[in-house]
């Protein structure tokens, strides 16, 4: 495939172009789905493609084909250029990349057992090993259980003398208990809703989720859910779980924080952002407590990487430091305009075929102190939540609702009663100032989220948040305020 | 046609070979093929631009009624080999698979022929036809900042059986969607169609436009129930995500669907009609399902009462009816609907209008998502546009609101019906359509309100 990618991109500087890369990507996936002892897919796919990138009078150009032989990805550099061509009629400003040093290198996760090399007679065994301990339960309508593994394997060189491979494996599982009556639907995830937990590694993950342990507990709670009151609307103390304030920080702060939306970039599909660049080192995001990096080096994370998709190095960099905006997601084309010298390595493409963008890297929140039990006894009355289920957030992302799977009532420092169909409301900066505490590194989890949209045409990004459970004050819960 | 990516018989040739591959029972392969040029710009200029072609083949094995699928993207003998092979070692290795109802059997379900939404001049447009439609965009809007995409694409679907399942379909694509935004405010419009000569670039942008620079100087509104028209685009949201939410049999048969429960009866005003037609005129897709099933045209919602889901083979066995072609590929998916036409009425979006003394103009709406699926609850915020309505007159406008919502109680609503219908593309991915007409309805619930 090396070879292929040098010949795109020697055509590609001999069809005139001041700067091109070239992105080959292979991937193999396979997806597995049960519901009770059936199996509903057992589905794999391997694929591979090239694409390259190309700058021609300040202009892009793209194109990318699952061609791969030498003259098809030398076509592809000259549709490229005419691509490019193309868009410098509609074009007055021209595009400019901060430096980046050239870099030669080898990167991979590291990982303790292939995926690929589980048989599939025991990736199904362990799901409806799982789902059969669901289906005991009474009162259980739908057992569910899901795998998703994926292989990838990157070619990365550019003009500028970069030649990058790069290897990586992600999995993800989950079991789903599903309870209905009259009508009324609830569901109990583990260890994460919407097919799970997504990790960069091997399927030593997976085995550690230990899914069959944890199935009857939440088919329970499925159905205690039915015969649960419902969560008031009121204001009062929320208490999150890391799962839930995954989404909090991806929806609230990463992608507000993402260069291309803060400058307009994104506009007509995903957004733009309520923070601009002059916010930068004076902008209050949230209380003192509040910590936010950007970071594609931390394990395990599915935004963890050597070089991103212009071949610039991973690193950690600071979003908001002190409950202050001191930072946005870069590339090398935006970050010039936030006043920095090099971009902080955040361009992602979802495969071969796509342009890559400004994407979540990992987006942390970093860890506070004491455990989620130290969060709840600090509470005379308040509600806990765990388990994302729903998501919504205005275009400039300041506004949002967020549903989850469950909630318990908190008296007097302990839990009480389950509560069903618990929501909340907010606006982003007020909502992170009522941020009180963080739970500390013990309960820190790198959470995965393998479905985030963006661009278009779309693509879907796999990217990662660390977190730990934390508590917000004076929260409206419900679906008003 | 001689701009398809792939012709019928070069994807026929490609999979005859698998179709008889040794040790499985049946073989079915679909083959998609896409040739694509998506412009994207903000900021009145062209800032990305791609074009790329795509072959795909998906290799449905069956070994002794247990069934896998597995996926290439290199249509050669060796990799449909390969993919046939992985397929088969899943199946093996899964249970027996006692819903499966065998790959279809064309003397049962029919041979299914084509739609052919095709245009050549949209199958071949160049990169330099796309920036030309670009900079007609930016001519149109100079009043403020223009954002949007102009795509131009070429799609084909054939599916091909070892039972005999024999089909194939085109289309092509034209999508232009346009926000402008003038002094903060902003201003929405889009077109779709299969031919390029239907998407009047020029019109989008001037809409788009004129409703940004109406929307100078919002004020912030009362949360509340309001009386409103919703725009078509507003309409096709909502739509989507209750055919989502409830439209597939499997859903029905799992008992997440509002049909489970409310099947026969009333759920929506009598001028609500809500089918899946892929035979409107104005749908975009292809006359059979990833099986090749033929489609039938199928009104789920009929003058306001629920009826019938859309099935495939699989779940039309487990509720004892026909197919109606239905299957999305994915049996943990199940059946969906693609192609969804909401019926038109009789009134102009003016008539509409003039009906409410008070209320509100709603453009479109952003980030919607589920917050009951039985009850078709939805949230997500209104965008680009939303308006006073005072007797009968568009007034000032109004900053965004968040709405809280059940997608069924307020088509119980509807007291008029627009007699005009806007095609759209779905936001994500290149398959399907949605027809809608704009709707007045008496009752939409605003829970919050934002400060833009």
């Amino acid at each position: 495939m090396k070879d292929l990618v040098i010949a795109a991109l020697d055509a590609a500087v001999a069809s005139g172009a001041t700067y091109a890369d070239v992105r080959s990507v292979e991937t193999t996936t396979e997806a597995l789905a049960v519901r009770g002892p059936q199996v509903e897919a057992v589905d794999r796919s391997d694929t591979a493609g090239l694409g390259v990138r190309v700058l021609l009078d300040g202009a892009w150009g793209y194109a990318a084909s699952a061609k791969l032989d030498r003259e098809s990805v030398k076509a592809m550099a000259s549709t490229a250029v005419e691509v490019a061509r193309a868009s410098a009629t509609a074009r007055s400003t021209p595009v400019e990349l901060v430096p980046e040093p050239p870099h030669v290198d080898s990167w991979s996760a590291p990982i303790e057992t292939d995926p690929f090399s589980v048989s599939a007679e025991d990736k199904i065994a362990l799901l409806t090993g799982a789902t059969e301990q669901m289906e005991r339960v009474a009162g259980i309508r739908l057992a569910r259980g899901t795998m998703d593994l994926l292989r990838q394997t990157v070619w990365f060189a550019s003009s500028e003398g970069s030649v990058i491979d790069q290897s990586t494996f992600q999995v993800g599982a989950g079991i789903e208990a599903i309870s209905v009556s009259e009508g009324e639907v609830q569901q109990r995830s583990y260890p994460g809703s919407f097919r799970g937990h997504f990790e960069t590694g091997g399927y030593e993950i997976i085995e550690r989720m230990d899914l069959a342990a944890h199935a009857q507990a939440i088919a329970e709670q499925a159905v205690a859910l039915v015969a649960a009151p419902p969560c008031p609307n009121e204001i009062t103390t929320l208490v999150l779980d890391g799962h839930q304030v995954m989404l909090q920080v991806h929806e609230s702060v990463g992608h507000p924080t993402e260069l291309d939306r803060v400058l307009g970039m994104e506009a007509a599909y995903a957004g733009t952002s309520f923070v601009a660049i002059p916010d930068a080192g004076k902008f209050r995001y949230g209380s003192d407590l509040v910590n936010i990096t950007s970071d594609a080096t931390v394990p395990g994370g599915l935004g963890t990487f050597g070089y991103d998709d212009e071949g610039v190095a991973a690193q950690c960099v600071d979003l908001i430091k002190n409950g202050i905006l001191v930072g946005f997601q870069t590339s090398r084309e935006t970050a010039a305009a936030a006043g920095a010298e090099r971009s902080n390595g955040t361009m992602r493409a979802e495969g071969w075929e796509n342009f890559p963008l400004i994407r979540m890297t990992n987006v942390n929140l970093l860890p506070g102190e004491g455990t989620l039990e130290d969060l709840l006894a600090d509470v005379d009355r308040g509600v806990y939540m765990e388990t994302n289920k729903s998501w919504s957030i205005d275009d400039k992302r300041k506004n949002f609702q967020f549903g989850c799977e469950i909630a318990w009532e908190i008296k007097n420092g302990r839990l009480g009663r389950i509560l069903k169909d618990p929501r909340y409301t907010g606006i982003t900066p007020e909502f992170w100032a009522s941020c009180d505490a963080i739970a500390g590194p013990e309960e820190w989890q790198v959470y995965g989220t393998p479905n985030c949209g963006k661009g278009q045409p779309g693509q879907t990004m796999r990217v990662g948040h660390g977190t730990s459970p934390a508590r917000f004050r004076n929260v409206h819960l419900g679906t008003s305020q | 046609m001689s701009r398809l990516p792939i012709t019928e018989e070069q994807a026929r040739d490609a999979v005859q070979e698998v179709l008889d591959h040794p040790g499985a029972d049946g073989v079915e392969v679909m083959v998609a093929a896409s040739d694509s040029g998506v412009t994207r710009f903000a900021g009145s200029e062209i800032i990305q631009n791609t074009a790329q072609n795509q072959i795909e083949a998906y290799v449905r094995v069956v070994a002794d009624n247990r069934v896998a699928i597995a996926k290439t993207n290199q249509l050669d003998r060796d990799h449909l080999a390969t993919a046939a092979g992985h397929a088969l070692l899943a199946a093996k290795a899964s249970p027996p698979d006692g819903e499966f109802p065998g790959l279809p059997q064309p003397e049962e379900v029919g041979r299914a022929t084509g739609v052919l939404r095709w245009d050549e001049a949209t199958a071949g447009a160049s990169p330099a036809v796309r920036a030309k439609a670009v900079s007609e965009i930016l001519g149109a809007t100079r009043a403020g900042s223009a954002a949007g995409v102009y795509e131009t694409s070429a799609h084909v679907f054939g599916i091909f059986s070892s039972t005999g399942i024999d089909c194939f379909d085109a289309y092509t694509r034209c999508v232009n969607t346009c926000l402008v935004e003038i002094d903060g405010a902003t201003g929405w419009s889009e077109r779709s169609s299969h031919r390029m000569d239907q998407v009047d670039v020029a019109s989008a942008a001037t809409a788009a436009a004129d409703k940004a620079a109406r929307s100078r100087g919002a004020v912030v509104g009362e949360p509340g129930s309001y009386e409103v028209v919703l725009e078509p685009p507003a309409v096709a949201m909502l739509i989507d995500f209750l055919s989502y939410m409830g439209f597939g049999a499997k859903q029905v048969i799992e008992g997440e669907s509002f049909l489970s429960t409310r099947a026969g009866k009333n759920v929506a005003a009598p001028g609500v009609t809500i089918a899946d037609d892929v035979f409107d005129e104005l749908s975009v897709g292809i006359g059979f399902d990833m099986e090749g099933v033929p489609k039938q045209r199928v009104e789920v919602i009929s003058e306001g009462r629920a009826e019938q889901p859309v099935s495939d083979l699989r779940t039309a066995r487990k509720l004892g009816t026909p197919p109606t072609g239905h299957y999305s590929g994915s049996n943990e998916f199940g059946p969906y609907a693609f192609n969804l036409v909401v019926a038109p009425g009789g009134s102009s979006l003016q008539e509409l209008i003039s009906g409410i003394s008070q209320g509100l103009l709603i453009t479109r709406f952003h980030y919607v998502n589920i917050l009951d699926r039985p009850a078709t609850s939805l949230t997500g915020m209104t965008r680009d546009g939303t308006f006073r309505i005072t007797n009968g007159e568009i007034g000032e406008a109004v900053t965004n609101f968040r709405f809280a919502q059940s997608v069924l109680d307020a088509l119980a609503s509807v007291d008029g019906v627009g007699s005009e219908l806007a095609a759209f593309a779905p936001e994500y991915g290149s398959f399907g359509s949605t027809v809608a007409p704009a709707l007045r309805l008496r009752d939409f619930n605003l829970a919050s309100t934002t400060s833009h």
